[in-house]
């Protein structure tokens, strides 16, 4: 019993479970903002959210406001929420495929929401499109220009998602939830990309042996970490993390280093 | 770490159709996680309760010397004769080292009503022993008709449904039935453990993890950061189903 994982000294683990977080920056690049129709959430506005991540050591929290993808709030107004909290706060654009001006007219405005704004979200399920749908070409292109990143959520596998990440080589593919059961469509999608693909980790962390499953698929430097934020909570997520069998390493690649790596040190 | 007792309420063990862990998978796992105990109920249950009764019972005696597990059994309608009567079957969960009893109706194809299972859960009311609701999980109507039907037992909701929180059905029932006990496996809502604790007594709260399908670390973490104060959090983590498996008579 006493060498359990949150008792080794030195380890991550032991970091966390003492001092309730550690000398490195979590990235958590998979947010949202605001109430939903379908939960109850605790906390769910900028303050008491910036004050949950903070707790945990998160330097970066990377949302797309919920009512942005549902069009009741537009993607200028959550930037105005970033400039409330400059250190912590980074957004995706909510990208609507039934909503071409909105589109049009945000991604026209996505420089001058610099530093704020570094990449697109699509939500394709709840849109009633797939990722192939015609009507994301337009934000694809952009982040293909541009070198951008775009989390799309998935759930299950795809099929015009592998396509999609192929088409686009140079924009940048955060596979929200990791095609959630579909795990072998999901380490397939970055194997066989342009080396522009990661796998994202929101709702995975807890379920016994996945984060195994997909390190060993694509290696800890092809996955991020992201909670859905105000769905689940830092220390449910940064906890799954650690307690999966994998070395610190991979989780310091997990947590911290990789979106480092993609977006820089000061994004 | 070893001032905080974790008693972990929602396990399974045993084979079943998909390669399970057995009990000494289970106690490997706690071993890694730092869990002291844990209340298991076989895999099998659904598909049969009555031999899995059976080898859950030996699985911890043959595999558990140490005694960290106690035990779940599966409960069916009295009027088949199919388990004994309930003086009968609390003696030998107390035999076996078998602390709680669960159901599952509509696997079992019968109706929860008072007519059909009203002897043992009176008697289980009268006892104290406590009920687990996991073949509820993610039903709230059934479960919701179900608590109206046995108000005075001692539950434990047992998540293994959904991982987004379910506050809108649970909390009716935390306010409703002061012996209703919500298990936090899946409960992953940011600062939503506090406040559960904070409006409803962290008496009413118990740590999970809902292995195999689980892992037993994350939660341990979530509970520990939560926020509340430590005695709070020790309940949580063990002290409440301890206390409530204590107080069963069987």
């Amino acid at each position: 019993m006493s060498e359990c994982i949150w008792n080794q000294p030195g380890s991550l683990a032991e970091t966390f479970w003492k001092n309730g977080k550690a000398d490195f920056p979590i990235y958590d690049m998979h947010g949202h903002m605001g109430a939903h129709y379908a939960i109850y959430f605790k906390i769910c506005e900028a303050p008491e959210m910036v004050q949950h991540v903070k707790r945990i050591g998160v330097k970066r929290l990377v949302f797309s406001h919920h009512e942005a993808l549902w069009g009741s709030v537009r993607n200028a107004q959550v930037c105005e929420i970033c400039k409330q909290f400059p250190d912590t706060l980074r957004m995706y654009l909510g990208i609507i495929p039934q909503r071409q001006d909105f589109i049009k007219e945000d991604i026209a405005q996505f420089d001058k929401w610099a530093p704020y704004a570094v990449g697109l979200k699509f939500l394709p399920g709840y849109h009633g499109a797939d990722v192939g749908d015609s009507r994301y070409e337009y934000a694809l292109s952009f982040a293909n220009e541009r070198g951008l990143p775009i989390l799309i959520h998935t759930w299950g596998e795809d099929p015009s998602l592998l396509k999609t990440i192929q088409k686009y080589p140079n924009a940048k593919f955060f596979i929200a939830h990791c095609c959630y059961g579909a795990w072998d469509y999901a380490i397939r999608c970055v194997k066989e990309s342009h080396d522009n693909a990661w796998l994202e980790l929101t709702a995975i962390p807890g379920d016994r042996g996945i984060i195994e499953k997909l390190v060993d698929g694509v290696g800890s430097e092809k996955i991020l970490y992201g909670t859905d934020m105000p769905w689940f909570d830092e220390y449910q997520g940064v906890g799954g993390v650690l307690a999966a069998k994998i070395t610190d390493e991979d989780k310091l690649n997990i947590l911290s280093r990789n979106p480092e790596r993609i977006l820089g040190k000061d994004f | 770490m070893k001032d905080l007792m974790f008693f972990d309420a929602n396990c399974q063990v045993g084979d079943f159709i998909d390669p399970r862990p057995g009990v000494t998978g289970l106690l490997a796992e706690m071993d890694h996680y730092g869990v002291d105990k844990a209340l298991v109920r076989h895999s099998g249950i659904a598909k049969a309760p009555l031999s899995t009764n059976k080898e859950l019972a030996e699985m911890l005696q043959k595999e558990d010397p140490e005694q960290r597990l106690t035990g779940v059994w599966c409960i069916l309608p009295h009027s088949c004769d199919e388990i004994p009567e309930p003086d009968e079957f609390f003696r030998q969960m107390k035999e076996n080292r078998i602390g709680a009893i669960t159901l599952s109706p509509f696997e079992h194809r019968y109706q929860p009503r008072p007519i059909v299972i009203g002897k043992m859960m009176d008697a289980a009311a009268e006892r104290k022993v406590p009920v687990l609701l996991d073949a509820f999980a993610g039903q709230w109507d059934k479960l919701y008709d179900f608590l109206e039907r046995f108000p005075k037992n001692t539950f434990i909701y047992a998540e293994n449904w959904g991982k987004w929180g379910s506050d809108r059905n649970i909390r009716p029932l935390l306010e409703t039935y002061e012996n209703f006990h919500f298990e936090i496996a899946r409960y992953w809502v940011p600062e939503g453990i506090k406040g559960l604790a904070d409006k409803y007594g962290a008496d009413r709260i118990l740590y999970g993890s809902c292995f195999p399908k689980g892992e037993q670390g994350c939660g341990m973490l979530q509970l520990k950061h939560s926020g509340l104060d430590d005695e709070s959090i020790a309940k949580i983590a063990g002290k409440n189903l301890e206390r409530i498996l204590k107080g069963a008579q069987l």
